[in-house]
């Protein structure tokens, strides 16, 4: 029995549109603390020292912050890094965050970190690792994750279990959450083939805490097109009606905007939250009505 | 059907040797073939170490022209991909590997332009540590002074070049721009690079300074360390070099090595 209590910080989160942190426009948000729901960071950007932590704590005594790790390689058979597990530890200790998360994918095999979300063939042998790979981690950091559906470029032929109902037998094994990237959905289903609405449908409800929403791209390749999660461009129509769905779906769960590559001015980002909470009010307003 | 950790590792190859025959059978294609979807991963994994690479080297970077230093950088990801998550970590390794690299052969002082670069890249992520007063080490007997074993700040890092690198790097970091020459015989230096406050800053130290700052951070006693400086210079200071270690800010810990039989 693998399945445990992990409190219930989720209690305090504030069902708001969040923003990916990233280093050019920190400075920006300490000195103009704009309006803004939660921050997210990558975990593993600050499990040293210095000027960067600095800014960290001074983020975090503003807004709350979600903690979202890309390196603990919760796929990985060879099992995780205990170093690794003590710093994201540490982290969780000094910044209190909101929400804990982490990817459906791995990195590491014998000794080297492989710096991508690598895709995982959907198996009985996946689901047995990743499982106990999750609870030792939720068990070691004293906190519920929740578990991100992954944007994938390719399919493994012995895959036999549909990529939502291994989440969702994931989430009932262990007790994760779940983090809905809709963006990664409809990357997925794009290179992949599937009906993203029909894999929104397939996730189960109540194990869904977050939500992501990101920009794509598409790059030809070998006379045939893929679409890269490059997190580079703003959230593209499909990926807001995906929202849409998902915020029918699941209610107001807290939503994030992310962007990486090309990095816009902090004002475009804060435009796309905006965007997200307009249509997030709507569906309030909606229920309200319903009522 | 291959067992996960078989796959994983047939991955690995795939992304770091450009060997897609463990995993291409695996793939289902889909439309399309199942190299071209390896290397949506490959492509990933490379670009961004090297970009990685390249902030981190931006002098080594301009001083090799960026061709040059992208085909190094992908032999050295090859060689030496990371062990671990946190990529602010990777590129320890790049200067020994500049060092070993034939084709950088020519080039002598650049392995010590990667040297300084990762110590300051090393000196901004570096654990805290609060600054210990002279006062705590007032406890200490005299008859023991000689085992003390100062902690210095994770930040300090020392480095002993025949070239003059301070200036090497003053001429080609990031955003300079001057027609200034250096004269590679004009002598080395011995570099000090620290954290002051939220800055990483670097400076030369004298040579018996430095000896005994160097000797410090690898752990050394206060007599070792002293030694060591003495062996450069019979003149050395030792009141002065502790006094001004503590102006510095560097000393955050302290501790009694054993004491050797009689």
């Amino acid at each position: 029995m693998i399945r445990r209590d992990h409190g219930d910080h989720d209690a305090a989160i504030p069902a708001a549109i969040g923003v990916g942190l990233r280093a050019p426009h920190i400075a920006e948000i300490i000195a103009t603390r704009p309006a803004i729901g939660w921050l997210e960071v990558h975990a593993e950007n600050y499990m040293g020292g210095g000027p960067a932590l600095a800014q960290l704590d001074a983020i975090r005594r503003d807004y709350p912050l979600s903690l979202h790790g890309v390196g603990l390689s919760l796929g990985s058979a060879e099992g995780l890094d205990a170093e690794h597990l003590r710093r994201f530890k540490s982290l969780i200790g000094r910044t209190e965050p909101m929400l804990v998360s982490e990817h459906l994918s791995w990195s590491a095999t014998g000794g080297t970190y492989l710096n991508d979300l690598l895709p995982l063939p959907y198996t009985e042998e996946s689901l047995t690792i990743v499982a106990r790979n999750v609870a030792i981690a939720q068990d070691a950091l004293g906190r519920r994750f929740l578990i991100e559906n992954p944007s994938s470029y390719l399919r493994f032929r012995h895959s036999t279990i549909p990529e939502p109902e291994f989440l969702a037998e994931l989430a009932r094994r262990t007790g994760c959450g779940l983090l809905c990237d809709v963006n990664n959905i409809h990357v997925a289903c794009a290179n992949l083939g599937g009906t993203p609405e029909d894999y929104l449908d397939a996730l189960p409800t109540a194990a869904v805490g977050e939500i992501h929403l990101a920009g794509h791209s598409p790059v030809a390749r070998g006379g045939g097109t893929l679409l890269i999660d490059d997190h580079g461009s703003p959230v593209a129509p499909a990926v807001w009606q995906l929202y849409r769905r998902a915020l029918a779906r699941f209610g107001l769960v807290p939503s994030l905007v992310e962007w990486d590559k090309a990095l816009p001015s902090l004002a475009v980002l804060l435009g796309e939250a905006r965007a997200a909470e307009s249509m997030a009010r709507a569906r309030v307003d909606a229920n309200a009505c319903a009522a | 059907m291959p067992a996960l950790r078989e796959l994983q590792a047939a991955f690995r190859r795939a992304l770091l040797d450009g060997d897609d025959g463990g995993l291409a059978a695996f793939v289902s294609e889909d439309g399309m073939a199942a190299a071209e979807r390896l290397a949506v991963y490959r492509n990933n994994v490379q670009w961004s170490l090297a970009d990685m690479l390249r902030d981190t080297f931006p002098a080594v970077c301009r001083l090799v022209d960026e061709r040059f230093f992208a085909f190094a950088a992908h032999e050295f990801i090859r060689m030496h991909p990371p062990e671990r998550a946190c990529l602010a970590e990777y590129g320890a390794r790049f200067a020994d590997f500049l060092a070993a690299f034939p084709p950088c052969r020519e080039l002598a002082y650049l392995p010590d332009v990667a040297r300084l670069e990762w110590l300051t890249h090393a000196a901004a992520y570096a654990a805290d540590g609060e600054p210990l007063a002279p006062a705590a080490l007032a406890g200490v007997a005299a008859r023991d002074t000689p085992r003390l074993v100062l902690g210095l700040h994770a930040s300090f890092g020392f480095l002993a070049s025949p070239w003059p690198i301070d200036r090497i790097w003053r001429l080609n970091r990031p955003g300079a721009d001057s027609d200034e020459t250096v004269a590679l015989a004009s002598g080395g230096v011995h570099l000090e690079v620290s954290r002051r406050g939220p800055d990483v800053v670097f400076r030369a130290l004298d040579a018996a300074v430095f000896a005994f700052r160097h000797a410090l951070a690898a752990g050394a006693s206060l007599e070792t360390a002293t030694e060591a400086a003495l062996t450069v210079d019979a003149a050395f200071d030792l009141g002065g070099a502790i006094a001004d270690l503590f102006g510095d800010a560097a000393v955050i810990a302290f501790t009694l090595a054993p004491e050797t039989a009689p």
